[in-house]
């Protein structure tokens, strides 16, 4: 621990979910799948939504992949056009396109803005019903093997200056060769997260990635589990929620509020749809996060009380700005070092991180 | 119903004047975008319908570059090249859909089987010319169903296999529920599928007379027929002569040598009849107008229709009169050329109706 301690001084980095289309403050998981309201770009909404991620100190912006959504990349290269710095983290699904045609996608964004300005956000896909949509009928072994070769090929075109030959289980390249360049100055590929809990997408981000992102836990439980991908010189990464008012007691109130105020709508229907969602997916970590939440708080801080309507991505930290940014630091503490964050309101809670939690969470780096 | 006949153009490489004389190796694989931006801008003002966005392993890629383009511009549309094989139908449709959204609904689908089994290699994709019309078939039945908008889509093919397939993200535009669908191809499998799925079938031209029994069932099938062809016109025809063969001066055997290379690893039978057209040197005229000069040097997209801006009119209204309707341009360079068609020859064609 000593190890991971002394080397880890840099800062923490802090990236934000980016606000799909006629999202407004945020509705659950289970609903925006279900209705049209996220399947049409906003872009004047989302590029203001992305500069405020640049003025609030926010690293980069996620884009989500679903058939109920834009395609992210089309939709990254629209918002990056119209902003000056805003980067994006594009999420990407290995069984759907060639891997050629996908560096080729990727260069092209990467020569039409200048600035070293995507990353990616690889993931398995957590539904396999959703995949078959795509034509992708592989269990979720499977799509894990595939993704190492998809990215092994990527990796190639990135990193070398010849033809790339591979010949896999899942796809063989004969003499590939792409003239389109990733065009940054600072690196030759991007920046690959690995998103996933289970062992396999650890495995993953140690080979082929630079950082394991998973949903959150307490400090105490993350410690084992992400010691392999701290020893192999890789980052980690968590998926969390930011809920902060000024006291504690108004925003456990923010929190409840969030699953109180389905009662119009139906607590106990959405309840049932998540609980169909979370039945149906094969993700290891949707199901783990989904068993754990039978406790409200994992801690003083995490917590998890509304993981069963709004999905896995809601286990939140929920407290004063002083209280959350400890809790980063605890993270910090172990390794931890980059955060994909979601807010409830999205918009206001992202500003409000930017203005009154990252400029104490630099304090305390400093202390 | 009479149909009016519509101009797009090839972006593909704006602002590099060697275009097609380069080895594909040698080509750079970022182009110059600001020459890209004026000749889509100009195209709109020469009343152009369409940029068509090419794919290849030597370019961007088009759906990206069409978000820039058609931000770029308001009125023209982005014809974007897709080879079935590289992707998931259902990807594919959301990514149309996505830039419709982004541009207004101004976008139409070139459908290509791709020319070279090398190329194709890079990319994953080893399977022969008619294996890749059948996939192409199922590839465009998946998207048609999609754009149909009739429920979940479920297919099970040879190739592919969707089950209750959604996409929330819709094509939007003003005009259509789904983009004009373009496909290529000089063989009988390409006639057959455009008949089934297309808009529009591209050829490599011939002479009228020679070109109207292979495209007849297309026509009655209701689809449009469009000629893949270069244009060198100019006010006179002495001028459009002395235009192509300056420009056959320009290049040497070097990109012959680059031409041959090219013939010896197509598939395509529109490459291959276009060579054989052009076979005979001494004799490149195959009609008045159309002029396979310059193939040896540049590819079978250089057959060209040359002659003066009169003599254009009446070469496209003679083809009219066998059907065709609409015209994939290419020129030397892009934007004079643009210009000579909408000054010169556009005016003429009004005043023929």
């Amino acid at each position: 621990m000593t190890n991971t301690s002394t080397k880890n001084n840099k800062p923490l980095k802090f990236h934000w979910r980016l606000l799909q289309g006629g999202e407004g403050t945020g509705i659950t998981r289970a609903l925006q799948h279900e209705v049209q309201q996220t399947a049409l770009p906003d872009v004047k909404a989302q590029q203001e939504f992305c500069k405020s991620a640049e003025s609030s100190g926010i690293e980069s912006l996620l884009v989500d992949f679903s058939y109920g959504k834009p395609d992210p990349l089309l939709l990254a290269t629209a918002l990056a056009l119209q902003t000056e710095k805003a980067k994006f983290m594009i999420a990407v699904r290995s069984g759907l396109l060639s891997p050629t045609l996908f560096v080729q996608q990727v260069n092209t964004f990467s020569a039409l803005t200048s600035g070293n300005r995507i990353s990616l956000n690889v993931v398995a896909g957590y539904s396999p019903q959703e995949q078959r949509y795509y034509g992708d009928f592989l269990s979720h072994d499977e799509r894990y093997a595939r993704t190492e070769e998809f990215l092994a090929i990527c990796n190639s075109f990135w990193n070398k200056n010849e033809a790339v030959n591979y010949e896999g289980k899942y796809f063989k390249i004969e003499d590939g060769r792409l003239n389109t360049p990733f065009l940054s100055k600072e690196s030759s590929r991007p920046y690959i997260f690995i998103g996933g809990g289970s062992l396999l997408a650890r495995d993953l981000a140690i080979k082929q990635g630079d950082c394991w992102i998973r949903f959150a836990d307490t400090p105490e439980n993350l410690v084992s589990s992400i010691e392999p991908v701290l020893k192999a010189g890789k980052e980690v990464g968590l998926r969390l929620s930011v809920i902060a008012r000024a006291t504690k007691k108004e925003a456990v109130n923010a929190a409840k509020a969030l699953v109180e105020n389905l009662d119009d709508v139906g607590t106990k229907d959405i309840k049932n749809k998540e609980e169909n969602f979370v039945n149906k997916s094969d993700s290891v970590s949707i199901k783990e996060m989904y068993e754990n939440s039978e406790k409200e708080w994992l801690s003083d801080n995490l917590w998890a009380g509304a993981v069963r309507t709004h999905g896995s991505p809601l286990i939140a930290l929920v407290g004063t700005p002083e209280e959350i940014a400890s809790e980063f630091i605890r993270y910090k503490k172990i390794g931890v070092t980059q955060f994909i964050l979601l807010g409830w309101p999205k918009l206001e809670e992202m500003i409000n991180f930017g203005k009154n939690i990252i400029p104490l969470i630099r304090k305390m780096e400093n202390h | 119903m009479e149909k009016r006949v519509r101009f797009h153009w090839s972006l593909s490489q704006a602002g590099d004047t060697f275009r097609r004389a380069k080895s594909t190796i040698d080509q750079s694989g970022l182009l110059n975008f600001e020459a890209q931006i004026a000749l889509c801008q100009r195209a709109q003002e020469c009343g152009i319908d369409s940029m068509l966005m090419a794919i290849g392993f030597t370019r961007p890629d088009p759906l990206l570059l069409s978000v820039m383009l058609g931000q770029k511009t308001k009125k023209i549309n982005f014809m974007v090249a897709v080879r079935p094989g590289l992707i998931s139908p259902t990807l594919f449709v959301q990514q149309i859909n996505t830039l419709s959204c982004l541009i207004d609904g101004r976008v139409h689908v070139n459908i290509v089987n791709g020319r070279s089994p090398q190329e194709l290699r890079y990319y994953g994709d080893f399977l022969n010319h008619d294996e890749r019309f059948k996939r192409t078939e199922e590839f465009l039945a998946i998207c048609n169903a999609f754009w149909a908008k009739e429920g979940d889509v479920n297919f099970s093919g040879k190739y592919y296999h969707i089950e209750n397939g959604k996409i929330n993200t819709p094509f939007v535009s003003p005009q259509r529920s789904k983009p004009e669908i373009f496909l290529g191809g000089n063989s009988a499998l390409a006639a057959e599928l455009a008949g089934k799925y297309a808009d529009c079938l591209w050829r490599f031209p011939e002479a009228p007379e020679k070109l109207k029994p292979q495209i007849q069932t297309v026509l009655e099938q209701g689809q449009e027929v469009g000629l893949l062809v270069s244009l060198i016109t100019r006010p006179t025809q002495e001028e459009a002569e002395a235009a192509a063969q300056a420009l056959v001066g320009k290049f040497g055997d070097k990109t012959r040598e680059v031409v041959e290379e090219v013939y010896k690893q197509s598939d395509s039978e529109g490459f291959q009849s276009v060579f054989t057209l052009s076979g005979k040197e001494q004799f490149p005229w195959v009609t008045p107008y159309l002029w396979t000069g310059a193939v040896p040097y540049l590819g079978p997209p250089a057959i060209a229709l040359v002659g003066s801006y009169e003599n254009i009119a009446k070469a496209i209204s003679d083809y009219k009169a066998i059907g065709i309707t609409q015209y994939l341009f290419m020129g030397w360079p892009d934007i004079e050329e643009m210009t000579h068609l909408a000054k010169g020859v556009m005016p003429l064609l009004a005043k023929q109706k």
